[in-house]
């Protein structure tokens, strides 16, 4: 219960479409600069080649692949929030749900723009597509990369279509409340909806629909994005627990982004009727859990290397906690597994600058844990003649705080051009109605 | 043959809750007036209950999609294969394992289409058209019900909707 009546919900969320103040356009400028920065080092690269990235022999995968798998984790919660919890009837997840779809729908764009920067020839993209190159050569389906383009393709295109058609009724709220040339543009993308006991009825269902679909899709994305590694024969990488580690991981990582994102916005927006301390505060729970089984994945790994006896294997996991990356393997376990368990506590929980930092931690030490699975796999091969090191270099940082900056870039367009919380969900849970899925 | 209709009136009135309009509508329904619509700001299931309302058969675009999706992404995965029989990995050519998830990811891709068209096609969408007929009537925050009335009926309807509630009542 918001304790708020239609009236003031429909006002506060409005009251974000007004026009923005120059702080807001000096964000905007800032963001679009980092923008730039990525989008110069990347035609830097199509020009010079690829070449110019530190990846090398044998550590062939580094941060551009690091950056995709970190980004369709961020995505992950989005789903996790919109569907699941739907369907779980966890009606605390309302405020937050609709900026959470969004920034599923951000995150899966950027990381499908990672393995078009991974190419270097970027122009060979079609390779990817069902369709025959010159020599009638098609896709291997048996490879975990093309699992991949389909998993990504369809999570992107799902995610698009359930963000839309979520935000349907919200649509006419604005067209209604709107004149000129906003009210003529939401006419147009709010498609007709007036709200009768027949939309409804058909909404409502299809609704429901698009939760349970997005909910095995979700899991199956990041299990297919695991199987890139898992599949192969990679000491570190080639094993069973990878799917349900890298969904929980997702989860994980994406949780601590809609902290990090929702902290700021409720307080520049005044949301804090509707984003309350206590939604903040069941994010943190379900952080807890996630972080629980990420840190016994870690252990697990652990366990598995040591038990098998495997000489490869353990001389994998003793690099990771005290070879050359074990700086960033340590951050990864106590900002993930550690770090987490503080939100036990009642008053870490309630209190919302430790739960930011907190978050931003989770979502560091996520990058890292992705940084640490890929680059000291390939480094630390079965031949120690091919082992070797990688750092990224200028460009690659570049890149990376282009996609950065691009993801809160397109973030805060969204939350000045559309309700960034959902106006009908939060009347469902002030006393009226019963859900979308009902 | 149906009897000839006279001229019909038609009241909309305005409730605050949910539960005062579905129990507009239940009393409605004992009377010889019709509901023709109800409008309502979010999804509401006693009124949906009220009104005895079948359920949507958007389901069945859905799970066409769904099936049709299935068989493309396998037969997609399988025709490609076939192009050149190349073995892979020591793997058949036509693999079930990994040609399946191939499938399963077209199976939620084509079910989520055929829900997309399934909404589209039940809800008559775009219908701009209906948002010209209700706008001058419509409140975006409390939940109308569109009655309709011989039009000597017209006083008694009015009174009807105000007995059950109805904070408003606008002649359509």
């Amino acid at each position: 219960m918001t304790g708020m009546t239609f009236q003031e919900i429909d006002a506060r969320v409005l009251k974000t479409l007004e026009p923005p103040s120059k702080r807001y356009w000096i964000a905007v400028t800032l963001l679009f600069s980092g923008v730039l920065v990525g989008a110069g080092s990347w035609a830097y690269q199509i020009y010079k080649g690829v070449g110019v990235a530190g990846m090398n022999n044998p550590v062939a995968w580094g941060t551009y692949l690091i950056n995709f798998v970190f980004w369709v984790g961020i995505a992950h919660s989005g789903t996790l929030i919109s569907a699941i919890l739907h369907l779980l009837r966890a009606s605390w997840r309302n405020p937050i749900a609709r900026a959470a779809e969004t920034m599923t729908v951000f995150a899966v764009c950027i990381a499908g723009l990672f393995p078009f920067i991974h190419l270097g020839r970027v122009w060979m993209v079609f390779y990817m597509l069902p369709v025959p190159n010159q020599r009638n050569l098609w896709q291997n389906f048996q490879s975990p990369l093309m699992f991949d383009v389909v998993a990504i393709s369809t999570y992107l295109t799902v995610s698009i279509l359930f963000w839309y058609t979520g935000m349907l009724p919200d649509l006419a709220v604005v067209r209604d409340r709107s004149e000129g040339l906003r009210k003529k543009i939401f006419t147009l993308i709010s498609l007709g909806w007036t709200g009768t006991h027949e939309q409804w009825r058909h909404y409502t269902r299809a609704y429901l629909f698009f939760a349970a679909l997005a909910t095995p899709l979700v899991i199956s994305v990041h299990s297919v994005v695991s199987w890139d590694f898992a599949l192969g024969i990679v000491p570190g990488w080639h094993t069973t627990i990878f799917a349900p580690y890298f969904v929980a991981g997702a989860i994980h990582s994406g949780l601590a982004m809609v902290i990090t994102l929702m902290i700021p916005v409720r307080r520049i927006f005044g949301y804090e009727k509707l984003i309350t301390p206590g939604v903040l505060e069941n994010v943190a729970k379900t952080i807890i859990l996630t972080g629980l089984i990420v840190g016994f994945a870690y252990a697990t790994e652990f366990f598995m290397a040591w038990y098998s006896q495997n000489p490869v294997e353990m001389e994998v996991f003793r690099f990771r906690a005290a070879g050359h990356y074990a700086p960033g393997f340590w951050i990864m376990v106590f900002c993930n597994a550690i770090l987490p368990l503080f939100l036990f506590l009642k008053s870490v929980r309630r209190s919302i600058p430790i739960l930011f930092a907190v978050s931003i931690l989770i979502n560091i030490g996520m990058w890292f844990e992705r940084f640490i699975i890929i680059v000291t796999s390939v480094g630390r091969d079965f031949i120690p003649y091919s082992w070797g090191l990688y750092s990224p270099t200028l460009v690659e940082f570049g890149i990376m705080l282009g996609s950065f900056s691009l993801f809160f870039f397109l973030f805060i367009l969204f939350v000045k051009h559309l309700p960034s919380v959902s106006m009908t969900e939060m009347k469902e849970i002030s006393g009226h109605g019963a859900g979308h899925g009902s | 043959m149906e009897p000839a209709m006279g001229p019909e009136k038609s009241i909309l009135g305005f409730f605050p809750s949910e539960d005062r309009a579905a129990h507009a509508i239940l009393a409605l329904r004992g009377t010889s007036w019709s509901v023709k619509k109800v409008l309502s700001p979010v999804p509401g299931p006693k009124i949906f209950d009220a009104l005895n309302l079948r359920k949507s058969r958007i389901g069945y675009f859905t799970l066409a999609g769904g099936v049709i999706g299935f068989f493309t992404g396998f037969a997609l995965a399988a025709f490609t294969a076939l192009q050149w029989e190349l073995i892979v990995g020591g793997k058949p050519v036509v693999s079930l394992v990994p040609f399946f998830i191939v499938g399963f990811e077209f199976t939620i891709l084509f079910a989520v289409f055929g829900n997309v068209a399934g909404l589209i096609h039940q809800m008559k969408l775009p219908d701009y058209k209906g948002l010209v007929e209700l706008d001058p009537y419509r409140d975006v925050n409390r939940f109308g019900i569109l009655s309709s009335c011989p039009l000597e009926e017209e006083g008694s309807l009015i009174a009807f909707f105000k007995e059950h509630g109805a904070e408003e009542t606008i002649i359509v």
